[in-house]
């Protein structure tokens, strides 16, 4: 039993290195296959690297784009990554983050503090939705998760054109939410910023630094071991999803009460499906996510660039997420194997 | 009410037939042991292969080829990972469906033949072939052949396959052919028959519908008519009442398929067995 536990202590300094250097990769890959599908619609793959590359980090607007784009993905990230650690397949980031934007909205009238943990509250009682039916149906996360974001998806829609629908009744949006975030100094950026990034140390001290965070990556990495170390591997069930849930629906809340300021239809925009690409390049290390956090956000800011200067569909940031997402499959795999 | 919801059957038929069509893809593969969440991607690439090359030959019979091509191309990526590298499916399955909205999403932008109308389907052999010929074939095929009862296998006790001197890899390829050529003409259908030409999403969660179907038909054939049938009965009952009545919320209905399949899912989760080595690497 101790050498399973002595397995899932932190990598030490050493291995590191090849670590950085698979998700660097990674990235690196996805960026040149965008360059070669630009190439072969015509697109010089210069210009087209260049407007990402400007369009993201080249000023300080462009940064601040970035990084405003960066704080929901670290949240989502996160969210994928502690559930994975704990062997729980939650696809539902989508939906929580809806559900958690509903509930700042909610929350929002009682204060800032209240709006950010109701949140935190209603992402992970979406989650548990999920966590009831495996644990007493037997039912597949994997599938409720999905099914999920679709409700939560209508229950948005339903919101915006019913009860929450603006006072004066004219676009299917509700009206400006009760709180916003405080701005940092005289930029674009907000304090959701902070918020995010004491999630990831918070995150990474839990998993690493915890006997709860032991159990909790115990139970993924191999569930009837850690049942028969004593690990009450169903309350791990319970509380992972939770938190992930929490992550997620905080991201909608902060993306609610920091950017958008208002609920509409299209409020999630993939930010869900996304945390999975930030945090299997993070290879699920809470810390990690900081960094593809930042890469992600730099891609989907550059390519919104890309769409309105040359024209190319901003969809190439998801198509960069799928790549990364199947090189870190075939890069981790080829150097287990 | 119960007039308007009979007249909807056989307008509720054709339009679930793509839904089907995935169905019977999906049950096969998971016969066979894989769970493939990808089937969404390959029914979008299917619907978008399958306009093009229509638009190219003028020919629809052709773009129905095109559309399984499409499929066949993202089933053979799924394959390479969940197969090949023995990838988790479920991650693989969520990056081709990343993959497919993104790739379609781009080249729907970059190429100007969507604008133009698309040759379409004058007579609908498909519906027929989808709700009788193909189920009755491939119950035939997996639960009657010898080549079927190893593909189940596959999808219970790999090592017994093994041990016959046969390969699981092979079955479950094959697995994915058949899917690719189902979903590639889900896709097909849904572009060239449902509505006239590629629009970005198109497919809007149908590939997520039938993975639930599939479990809701108990892994069977004769389920997975009877789930589908339900599924399409359901959305032509919520536009019938859509379009009759009167205050009742539009978005709150949209929502009801989902509810029904997580109550299914919750329900008979519990009773159903499931193929023993499905979605294990």
């Amino acid at each position: 039993m101790s050498r399973l536990f002595r397995r899932l202590r932190p990598p030490t300094p050493d291995s590191r290195l090849p670590r950085i250097a698979i998700a660097i990769g990674a990235a690196l890959l996805s960026l040149v296959l965008l360059a070669l599908s630009g190439i072969a619609f015509g697109h010089a793959p210069g210009e087209l690297l260049s407007i990402l590359i400007s369009g993201s980090v080249g000023s300080k607007f462009a940064l601040e784009g970035t990084l405003l784009k960066s704080v929901p993905l670290l949240l989502t990230g996160l969210s994928v990554a502690i559930a994975f650690r704990a062997g729980v397949w939650n696809i539902g980031g989508e939906g929580q983050f809806l559900a958690g934007a509903l509930g700042a909205f909610l929350g929002a009238r009682y204060g800032m503090a209240a709006a950010l943990a109701a949140s935190l509250i209603a992402g992970a009682l979406w989650a548990s939705i999920a966590t009831a039916m495996r644990l007493w149906r037997n039912a597949p996360e994997v599938l409720t998760t999905i099914l999920l974001n679709f409700i939560a998806i209508h229950l948005l829609g339903y919101a915006v054109n019913g009860p929450l629908q603006e006072a004066s009744g004219k676009y299917p949006q509700s009206d400006v939410v009760a709180a916003s975030l405080p701005a940092i100094g005289s930029s674009e950026l907000h304090a959701g910023i902070v918020i995010a990034v004491v999630a990831a140390i918070g995150a990474w001290f839990l998993l690493y630094r915890t006997a709860e965070g032991l159990r909790l990556r115990a139970s993924g990495f191999n569930r009837s071991a850690a049942k028969w170390a004593g690990v009450n591997v169903d309350a791990q069930l319970v509380r992972a999803m939770a938190i992930s849930g929490s992550m997620a629906g905080l991201a909608g809340g902060i993306e609610l009460l920091g950017v958008t300021h208002r609920l509409f239809e299209r409020f999630a925009a993939g930010y869900g499906y996304a945390g999975i690409a930030v945090a299997l390049l993070a290879q699920l290390h809470p810390l990690g996510t900081l960094a593809s956090a930042f890469f992600f956000g730099a891609l989907t800011t550059g390519a919104g660039e890309l769409q309105r200067t040359a024209g190319i569909s901003s969809t190439v940031a998801t198509f960069g997420q799928a790549i990364v997402i199947l090189a870190m499959i075939a890069l981790t795999r080829r150097r287990n194997a | 009410m119960t007039n308007a919801l009979i007249a909807a059957i056989p307008l509720a038929i054709v339009a679930s037939t793509p839904l089907l069509l995935a169905v019977l893809g999906e049950l096969v593969v998971e016969r066979a042991g894989m769970i493939n969440l990808g089937i969404e991607g390959m029914m979008l690439t299917a619907a978008m292969t399958a306009v093009v090359t229509a638009q190219l030959t003028h020919s629809v019979v052709l773009g129905f080829l095109g559309g399984i091509i499409g499929a066949a191309a993202v089933g053979a990526l799924f394959g390479l990972f969940a197969l090949r590298f023995a990838a988790d499916q479920i991650v693989t399955g969520t990056a081709i469906v990343l993959l497919a909205q993104g790739l379609t999403g781009f080249v729907y932008r970059e190429l100007q033949l969507f604008n133009q109308p698309v040759p379409r389907l004058e007579i609908d052999p498909i519906v027929p072939l989808a709700w009788i010929a193909i189920p009755i074939a491939l119950a035939l095929l997996l639960w009657r052949t010898r080549f079927g009862l190893r593909l189940r296998a596959c999808g219970e006790l790999p090592a017994a396959v093994t041990a016959n001197g046969a390969s699981v890899a092979v079955h479950r390829w094959t697995a994915l052919a058949i899917e690719s050529v189902l979903t590639g003409i889900a896709g097909a259908y849904l572009s060239l028959a449902l509505s006239s030409g590629f629009a970005e999403n198109m497919v809007a969660g149908r590939g997520f519908i039938a993975l639930s179907i599939v479990i809701f038909g108990r892994w069977k054939f004769k389920g997975a008519l009877l789930g589908t049938a339900v599924f399409g009965i359901a959305a032509a009952a919520q536009y019938a009442m859509q379009a009759g009545g009167h205050g009742v919320p539009f978005h709150l209905l949209l929502a009801v398929p989902y509810v029904v399949t997580l109550l299914i899912l919750c329900g008979i989760a519990g009773r159903v067995r499931a193929p023993e080595s499905l979605g294990k690497t």
